[in-house]
C-alpha cells in the first residue's frame, strides 16, 4: 500500500526560516532509516506560499490568486511517500519523524490501479503504466 | 525548477466520487502531453481523508486522529510533481489541465526546494546521504 504523508506549514516554514544543521542532521538519518526499511519511495520540501500560486477552475474559466496564503496550518510545507503493509505501520513510522511540538502531519491513501474500477479502462490501464515508467526514468 | 501541482478536494472527492470515463480519458491525455513535454515526474491520487489519520507531536506525546477532517477544501486530493522552466510555465500547464472535480475546484502551485536552496545547514556529508538515498530508492524502482 502507498501513503502519502503531508507534513503541515507553520509560521516558521511559511516565514521561510530554513531548518538548522541539527534538524537536517536528524531528518537525514530518519530518512535513511526509511530508505534502509524499504518505505521511503519519495520526499519533498515546498518553498513557503509566497512563492506559490492558485488557480480555480469554474466552467471555462481560469482564476490565477498568487500566495501567500492565509490558513497556514491547512498549508503543505513538504511530503513523503511511503510504501507499507498496513495504515498503522505508516502511523508507527510517522510518530519516530523528528519533528517539534506543534507539528501536524496527515496520513493519506494513495490510489492504485486496482482503486478505480471501470472507468480506468484496459486502454487506460495500458497507457498509464508506460506514463509512470517514463516519468520516473526523468526523475 | 521542481513544482508541486495540488488538486484540492471537494465535496465530491471527498464523498469517493470517482471520476467518470469521460475526466479519466481527458487526464490520460493532458498526463500524455506532460511526459511528452518532459515535465511529468509523478503523480498520484489520494483516497477520501476517512480513511486517513492526523498525528500531532508535542514534546515526546503523539497524538493520533482518523479522519474524516472537516475542511474540505484545505484538503488534498491529489498531486503532480513537474519539472518546469518557471512558476509561469506552471501556471500555463495548470491552466490546460481538465478541471479535475465535477464542479469548481482549486490547484495550489507550490516550488519544491532543491539542495541548492539549503545553505550551509545542508553539509557536504547531508548532501552525499542524501544523493546515496535517492539512489537507492531509484535503482529499487528500476528493478
Amino acid at each position: 500500500m502507498k501513503f502519502m504523508i503531508l507534513v503541515k506549514a507553520s509560521e516558521e516554514s511559511e516565514a521561510g526560516i530554513m531548518p538548522t544543521e541539527q534538524l537536517l542532521t536528524e531528518m537525514g538519518r530518519y530518512n535513511e532509516q526509511l530508505v534502509n526499511a524499504g518505505v521511503l519511495e519519495a520526499g519533498e520540501g515546498l518553498h513557503p506560499t509566497s512563492n506559490g500560486s492558485r488557480v480555480r477552475f469554474d466552467g471555462e474559466n481560469r482564476t490565477v490568486t498568487d500566495g501567500p496564503f492565509a490558513e497556514t496550518k491547512e498549508l503543505l510545507a513538504g511530503f513523503w511517500i511511503f510504501k507499507v503493509n498496513s495504515k498503522e505501520e505508516a502511523i508507527e513510522w510517522v510518530k519516530r519523524a523528528p519533528f517539534d511540538g506543534g507539528t501536524e502531519i496527515e496520513i493519506r491513501k494513495v490510489f492504485e490501479a486496482a482503486d478505480f474500477g471501470e472507468a480506468l479502462t484496459p486502454e487506460l490501464r495500458e497507457q498509464e503504466a508506460p506514463l509512470r515508467a517514463k516519468s520516473a526514468g526523468s526523475i | 525548477m521542481k513544482f508541486m501541482i495540488m488538486v484540492k478536494a471537494t465535496d465530491d472527492s471527498e464523498a469517493g466520487v470517482m471520476p467518470g470515463i469521460e475526466l479519466m480519458t481527458a487526464m490520460g491525455n493532458f498526463n500524455q502531453q506532460l511526459v511528452d513535454a518532459g515535465i511529468m515526474l509523478a503523480g498520484e491520487g489520494l483516497h477520501p481523508s476517512s480513511r486517513g489519520a492526523r498525528v500531532f507531536f508535542e514534546g515526546d506525546s503523539r497524538t493520533v486522529t482518523d479522519g474524516p477532517f472537516a475542511e474540505t477544501k484545505e484538503l488534498v486530493a491529489g498531486y503532480w510533481l513537474w519539472n518546469c522552466a518557471s512558476m509561469e510555465e506552471a501556471v500555463e500547464w495548470v491552466k490546460r489541465c481538465p478541471n479535475p472535480m465535477p464542479g469548481p475546484s482549486e490547484i495550489e502551485i507550490r516550488r519544491v526546494f532543491t539542495a541548492e536552496d539549503f545553505g550551509e545547514a545542508f553539509t557536504p556529508e547531508l548532501r552525499e546521504q542524501e544523493e546515496q538515498m535517492a539512489q537507492a530508492i531509484e535503482s529499487r524502482n528500476q528493478s
